[in-house]
């Protein structure tokens, strides 16, 4: 008995173990075929990933207007085409009329740049900052080759940026276009994603993805709105500077919108945003031997971005800003040096993500805890 | 006195039928709970896009005592329990819920925990309506927000109401039997 028990299971437990050994064998191979896929797609991945986390953090700052729209008995679908249709008509006009203004500009920096007067000129004004500087501070010397060196390969780079600018928007583009799907459909899609959701997690995930997206929304509303503010004190205030000072800043506008929106990074974005405008203004007055001699204008132009930093730290911000973000300084200057790996668009995101995440995080832990799952 | 005479048109009767629009098991459900039973079909249509239709397997917990409340629950199909825990006892049952049932409608207005638990007893089918999806209602459809939170006050109301009677009556029983005594 024991003998033919012992025959037939030998080659049974055989062909189980190569059963096993050739799924095992199967089971590998197509993980390595999967690694492998998930390898070569894997920029795909991230750089789709990275299209739908701006669309969604756009859905997360239009769809206020949208819901607005909807509540007055203006279909979903029509509204968001009727607010999209407004954009597009900016962008259109921003693009018609501002890039030619923008090229022009930079062509004439460069003309001036290229002049031997200009440069000069320009020589001797730091010779002339230098010697006031040294007044103070004696012994002190601005490196005066490293300074044209810098300013050589900044407009050297510009014509690239501009190449670049085109691509940009095309994916800008790209992206609204996926933003205008979450607007009209982004509800059903969210459903649809929770109802995903084990029962046991349902209503704990529902509440998170709500109170997440209030604060999103919220925290977003309110950076735009600071955004706001600031470019249209930028705004007022550099035409007051050419208009009582004769400053001869040139695209007020353009430099307002990049102060404004270079705001929206904290503690950096500030002096990000007066750098356009001192640049210009000194380029502007390179041939003027008055303003060469007097350089109070950059000082002028300081001040002015100072007061619209002390009107909106302590009056805009305050009231626009619900969610502010409670960060140290460090932690923001390391998220900025991170994300300045992706690149400009990485610095602007890179503190509002660190934001959004914590805010995730802190409604995923609160939530957990009171469903008793933690 | 003129008698009713009824007269049936067999081909009008199935072009009607036909004409009659048809009503999801869902619609039909909402319909029924006393806080969407005043609502159009336009109207009950839109809460039906709002709400969350989930299954549960028999002893499968809908919600925990103590979990914070966010929203209603209405049982299409199946049957649902509701248990009170008691500390070192098995739970006890205080209610056995079926088709059309619903409960837990206060938790719309309120996060406060839940006071019993709800488990399914059989495969049921599940409506779940929730704060966030009355919340979305009432930024997008605003009247028909104010119409089911109208709906809501007035379950109150007769809640309340109907606790008031109950705390008169418990009260007169009391001074009833505090008389008793101090007679005694």
């Amino acid at each position: 008995m024991s003998n033919t028990d012992s025959v037939s299971i030998a080659p049974q437990s055989v062909r189980l173990f190569f059963q096993s050994f050739f799924k095992t064998l199967v089971y590998f191979i197509l993980l390595i075929l999967l690694l492998a896929g998930a390898y070569k797609a894997f920029p795909l991945v991230v750089d789709a990933l990275f299209l739908i986390v701006i669309a969604a953090i756009l859905t997360a700052v239009f769809n206020p207007l949208v819901d607005r729209m909807e509540s007055s008995g203006i279909r979903r679908l029509y509204g968001t085409l009727l607010m999209f249709g407004g954009i597009f008509g900016i962008v259109a006009l921003g693009v018609v009329k501002g890039i030619p203004t923008l090229l022009n500009e930079v062509g004439r920096i460069k003309d001036i740049i290229q002049e031997n007067s200009a440069t000069e000129s320009l020589n001797s004004m730091m010779g002339d900052i230098n010697s006031r500087i040294a007044e103070y501070i004696p012994g002190f010397q601005l490196d005066l080759d490293l300074i044209s060196s810098l300013s050589a390969k900044f407009f050297s780079q510009l014509g690239s940026v501009l190449a670049g600018a085109l691509d940009t928007l095309a994916t800008f583009i790209f992206i609204l276009i996926i933003t205008m799907f979450f607007l009209v459909d982004g509800k059903r899609m969210t459903k649809q994603l929770i109802g995903m959701v084990p029962n046991r997690y349902f209503e704990m995930s529902l509440n998170i993805t709500y109170k997440t997206k209030q604060q999103l929304t919220n925290f977003l509303r309110g950076q735009l709105l600071a955004a706001l503010g600031v470019g249209i004190q930028s705004f007022i205030g550099l035409s007051i500077l050419n208009w009582i000072f004769d400053t001869n800043i040139s695209g007020v506008l353009l430099i307002s919108t990049i102060a404004g929106m270079a705001n929206m990074i904290p503690f950096v974005g500030p002096f990000m945003g007066m750098v356009p405008a001192i640049i210009v203004s000194l380029f502007n007055n390179l041939g003027d031997p008055i303003a060469a001699s007097h350089f109070y204008y950059i000082l002028h132009i300081i001040g002015m971005f100072l007061i619209v930093q002390m009107i909106d730290n302590n009056i805009i911000s305050p009231i626009v800003v619900s969610g502010s973000m409670e960060m140290h300084p460090l932690t923001v200057i390391l998220l900025i040096l991170v994300g300045s790996q992706i690149g400009v668009l990485g610095m602007f995101l890179a503190v509002p993500a660190w934001g959004i995440s914590k805010v995730v995080i802190q409604e995923v832990y609160q939530g957990l805890k009171g469903h008793h799952l933690i | 006195m003129k008698e009713k005479v009824n007269i049936s048109y067999p081909l009008f009767e199935s072009f009607k039928d036909k004409l009659r629009p048809k009503r999801s098991q869902a619609q039909m459900a909402l319909s029924q709970v006393n806080v969407f039973s005043r609502l159009s079909w336009q109207e009950i249509k839109i809460v039906e896009n709002a709400v969350h239709i989930r299954n549960y397997a028999p002893g499968e917990p809908v919600f925990k005592q103590g979990d914070p409340g966010s929203g209603m629950y209405i049982i299409i199909e199946g049957c649902v329990g509701i248990f009170l825990d008691i500390p070192q006892q098995a739970p006890k049952q205080l209610s056995k819920l079926g088709d059309g049932d619903f409960f837990g409608e206060i938790a719309l207005l309120d996060a406060s925990p839940r006071t019993a638990a709800a488990t399914a007893i059989e495969n049921s089918t599940i409506i779940g309506f929730y704060r966030p999806d009355l919340m979305d209602i009432l930024k997008t459809k605003p009247a028909l927000g104010g119409k089911i939170l109208l709906a809501l006050s007035e379950v109150l109301a007769v809640r309340l109401r109907s606790t008031n009677g109950e705390l008169v009556k418990v009260s007169r029983k009391l001074e009833g039997l505090l008389e008793s005594g101090a007679n005694e």
